[in-house]
């Protein structure tokens, strides 16, 4: 938009000054760059399949003969043995670890196909995460017991004993935060960076077997089986909001890497979606007829959600991934699994998905999952260097937990305390109305006699002293502040009126307060 | 079977687009080891959640940082033997300034080094005046007891010179000095302000209010003929040298111990008081001081304006240096050392940059005026990171958290309890005042505020 300084400095006559003139002529020069950066024209552009409107979900083999070679990476499939496996991806998209339920632990990168680690750990492993920045990763994996950290190489740095029976771990970047939900329904959040837990308490819902972080705000949000949906921060020991989601049990809970949107499957087989700002449904399909939800029949609960709002589900009992558009119900494709399907994970910044089930793990391209356009140094492309400053400058930019709350509560670093204002009126006004009354101003206790009696009555002589003091302060600071709020506060709250007050009314004048604030456009007319 | 041929058909005529994200890595990586790395860029919103926080948890690591980095002492210019009295910068030199001692010994030094390059023995008692020539390199000094006005011609290669080129008898006892600022003029303050021109031996002009001497008078750099003096009895002079008698007086509650004109604004002049405060006028209108500094827990010693004219130094007989900013009656720095005693005289160098202060402790000491400022070249990706922690911290100034880190300064425990002792007194009069003004009335107890509370009078 245009500022009269922008209109005046097409035209350098009607600029007072020199000064004027070279003040407008920078700012319209930085305005212009601005532009120039926020319609750059990305360097990538994003993903897609355009298929016939008849046609069937494509294969991967058809997706892996229309795109180049390079793109096969991306589609493999390893044969395990241990169990069925949990997979994640690091936040740059590079890395890959899987654990299974039988004690295989490994980390490898897949583009390269190169193994960082592998090791047979011995104890049922339930949940991955990767901590830490890019440039350092680290593994945290929940064992049966307790959750172990894994360095790159698969050595054990740390064995977290509080985090107990955890079944899901999530990594919150921006704050070093390892949070974890367990199956004695506990949370727990850790910061990785100084060691420090920052809370750790039982939530008092039951087992929290259902959970998904929220990565925008650091939430994390639990579905329980009555059908709620809870939202938890380290700062509450209980939810700090509770919807009602579902009229069946929750059964997953997902939400996408950044936005708004929290996905549910509740025991109906049906996925709706949420708003986490105003806690309201979203319409999930594209034609808007059944706005509510889509069903998913036989559906596992276990569902990803990728940069771009696709979300995967596994289908027909967990032998297949079907993979749906965001906001739409008709599958973008589909994948048969070797074995049942117990996770899914996209990967960041690329159009890949992977999946662990009973018998390994495999991964499928899906174009138009991931974003295009990173920023910064967090992409699979960053050299070690940048990744090394950029994860000295997030523990410069390490955010206090204070600051992780559902968007729904509102608050925020740049919000006005509202509450602040009006708890400074509302004690002002307390202020106002208690009133020390005269009985009490003038009551003298009474005079005890026998012995011992001189000491005793000096005391209380003493104390009420003391208090009447204080009752004169009180009934000095109430004048004060009816002073302040004038003939309408004075009416309100039904105190005598001052002196100077009732000069103003008898004249006949706008009754206004001697000694205005801005505090008096709160007080309440009355009426 | 007849569908797989039509389905192959289909294939071949109407094949599916797909498109999948492949990035080149030549677009992320640097093309040669002497090229900076490249970083992607992508200001979308969806990507930079919490970058309110962020900002406000940057803007709080620079206020910690700058504390951190917060060390302003650059080093003492060694142990002149007796009690310094005056500090003299040159007028173009950056690194050249004299100081006067009590016991008549002039010392020229050299600032950078923090070296004494020459040393004279100018007079027989306490110097009370050191003024240096504007264009040429010739300096003043002066002394009540022996009543003379030196003046020192310094070569080139900075030898000594045991003998002044000039020498002035005074009938009166002079106890500072001021050169104009362009003119072959300087005042000589004593018992009257007497205007000298260097080719006459009688004063050009003699301005005199009461009867009690001038401590200080000062050129405008702006006005030429404009003065402004101090005197004993606690009274401020605005003298029109093309007048006979002097413009205004300015009465005040207590003694102005020194003065100094803002080099920028031709119209303000600060003041150094007796009662711990410091003032600024506006020579417009005098009924009031423009801003009252108060910080101080002992006498203002002395005050200089930085050439930028936006801050002011101010040395106290409290052992410290508070720096303000013009206008805010807070200060924004204070400094202090174990072995600084009384502190008499605070400059500012040339480029407002350093400070250079003399104290009863026999020696000068070299400040920065910006105390987490480093020194020397500044990379231009260490210019922007220092503007941008700027920049934050003033987003970020009235959150609780950073205003807290930015204003806290340590005090030692004697100075930290007299500030508390002040606030004390100060929290006294304002409560008493509070309800005097209730038990008699606004009538008779009128609220002033605290500008009009130091000026007794102005008289023309």
């Amino acid at each position: 938009f245009q500022t009269t300084m922008d209109v005046a400095a097409e035209d350098s006559d009607q600029m007072p000054s020199g000064f004027h003139a070279k003040a407008a002529a920078k700012a319209a020069r930085l305005r212009r760059e601005a532009a120039k950066l926020a319609s750059a024209a990305a360097l990538e552009s994003p993903g897609g399949i355009e298929s016939r409107p008849g046609e069937w979900a494509p294969t991967q083999s058809k997706l892996l003969r229309r795109v180049a070679v390079a793109a096969r990476p991306g589609h493999f499939e390893l044969s395990l043995q241990y169990g069925p496996y949990s997979v994640a991806y690091d936040t740059t998209g590079r890395l890959l670890a899987l654990c299974g339920r039988g004690g295989h632990v490994a980390a490898f990168e897949w583009r390269q196909k190169r193994l960082m680690f592998e090791s047979q750990v011995n104890e049922p492993c339930h949940a991955l995460t990767w901590v830490g920045a890019g440039s350092t990763p680290q593994l945290a994996v929940a064992h049966s017991n307790w959750t172990y950290i894994y360095d790159a190489q698969g050595l054990e740095l740390h064995c977290l004993k509080r985090l107990h029976k955890a079944n899901k771990l999530f990594w919150l970047p921006r704050h070093w935060l390892l949070a974890a939900c367990t199956d004695t329904g506990h949370l727990h959040w850790q910061d990785v960076s100084t060691g420090q837990t920052v809370a750790s308490y039982c939530g008092h819902h039951g087992p929290l077997r259902v959970s998904a972080l929220h990565p925008d705000s650091g939430c994390v949000l639990t579905g329980q089986p009555n059908g709620q949906l809870c939202i938890w921060t380290p700062l509450e020991k209980r939810p700090v909001v509770k919807i009602l989601c579902c009229p069946a049990g929750v059964r997953a809970v997902a939400t996408a890497p950044a936005g708004h949107a929290v996905y549910t499957l509740g025991g109906d087989s049906r996925l709706r979606v949420w708003d986490i700002r105003c806690l309201r449904p979203l319409s999930v399909s594209d034609s808007g007829a059944d706005a509510a939800s889509i069903r998913l029949f036989d559906a596992a609960p276990q569902l990803a959600v990728s940069q771009r709002g696709l979300l995967a589900c596994p289908v027909r009992q967990g032998a297949a991934l079907m993979v749906l558009p965001a906001g739409g119900a008709k599958p973008l494709l589909s994948h048969p699994s070797p074995g049942r399907l117990s996770d899914l994970a996209f990967c960041p910044w690329e159009d890949v998905l992977a999946f662990g089930h009973a018998r390994g793990l495999g991964s499928v391209l899906v174009p138009g999952s991931g974003e295009p356009n990173p920023d910064g140094a967090v992409h699979p492309l960053s050299g070690k260097r940048q990744r090394r400053e950029a994860e000295v400058r997030g523990l410069l930019d390490k955010l206090p937990p204070e600051t992780i709350a559902p968007p729904a509560v509102g608050g925020g670093v740049n919000a006005v305390d509202a509450e602040g204002i009006e708890e400074a009126l509302a004690r002002k006004r307390a202020a106002v109305m208690a009133l020390p009354s005269d009985e009490v101003r003038q009551f003298q206790p009474r005079r005890r006699s026998g012995k011992a009696s001189g000491e005793l009555n000096r005391k209380v002589g003493e104390r009420w002293q003391r208090r009447r003091m204080e009752l004169r302060q009180l009934l000095k600071s109430k004048k004060r502040v009816l002073a302040e709020m004038g003939d309408e506060g004075a009416d309100a709250a039904g105190g005598r009126k001052t002196k100077k007050a009732k000069k103003v009314s008898q004249s006949g004048e706008l009754t206004k307060p001697a000694t205005g604030t801005f505090l008096d456009r709160l007080i309440p007319k009355a009426d | 079977c007849l569908f797989p041929v039509l389905i192959d058909q289909l294939n071949t005529h109407w094949p599916m687009k797909v498109k999948l994200l492949l990035r080149n890595p030549q677009d992320y990586l640097r093309e040669t080891a002497d090229d900076i790395h490249k970083l992607a860029r992508n200001p979308a919103p969806e990507l930079h959640p919490m970058s309110a926080e962020t900002e406000y948890v940057r803007a709080l690591n620079a206020a910690k940082l700058e504390r951190m980095f917060a060390k302003p002492f650059l080093g003492c210019f060694g142990d002149q033997g007796d009690q310094l009295s005056r500090v003299c910068m040159h007028p173009r030199a950056l690194s050249l300034c004299l100081s006067g001692c009590v016991d008549g010994r002039v010392a020229f030094w050299n600032i950078p080094r923090r070296s004494r390059v020459l040393q004279l023995d100018a007079h027989s008692g306490c110097v009370q005046g050191l003024c240096w020539h504007p264009e040429q390199d010739l300096f003043y000094s002066c002394c009540d007891t022996d009543r003379t006005l030196k003046a020192w011609r310094v070569g080139d290669d900075l030898t000594e010179f045991s003998r002044p080129v000039s020498q002035r008898h005074l009938d009166f006892a002079p106890l500072n000095l001021d050169h104009h600022v362009s003119k072959d003029l300087f005042a000589l303050s004593g018992d009257a302000v007497y205007l000298y021109d260097s080719r006459r031996s009688d004063p050009v002009g003699q301005w005199k209010w009461g009867s009690d001497s001038v401590l200080q008078a000062r050129f405008n750099p702006t006005e030429w003929h404009l003065l402004a003096a101090v005197t004993k009895d606690n009274a401020l002079l605005l003298i029109d040298t093309r007048q006979r008698e002097p413009l205004r007086r300015i009465r005040c509650e207590f003694r102005q111990n020194a003065l100094c004109w803002n080099p920028q604004e031709p119209f303000v002049l600060a003041t150094a008081s007796d009662d711990y405060n410091l003032y600024s006028w506006d020579a417009r209108r005098l009924a009031s001081p423009a801003c009252v500094y108060r910080g101080h827990t002992n006498a203002a010693m002395d005050v200089d304006f930085a050439p930028t004219g936006r801050e002011l130094v101010s040395a106290s007989y409290d052992c410290t240096v508070r720096l303000w900013e013009s206008g805010r009656s807070q200060s924004r720095d204070v400094y202090h050392t174990k072995r600084m005693y009384r502190v008499f005289a605070a400059r500012y160098s040339l480029d407002a940059r350093f400070i250079v202060t003399a104290s009863a402790d026999f020696n000068l000491r070299l400040w920065k005026a910006r105390a987490s400022e480093k020194l020397g070249a500044l990379t231009p990706r260490e210019r922007a990171a220092v503007n941008t922690a700027e920049a934050l911290k003033q987003k970020y100034a009235h959150h609780p958290q950073v205003r807290r880190i930015v204003q806290h300064r340590h005090l030692p425990k004697r100075l930290y309890q007299a500030q508390l002792e002040m606030k004390a007194i100060r929290g006294k009069q304002r409560r008493k005042e509070v309800n005097r003004r209730e038990h008699r009335g606004e009538d008779k107890e009128p609220f002033v505020p605290e500008r009009d509370r130091h000026v007794r009078g102005v008289d023309e």
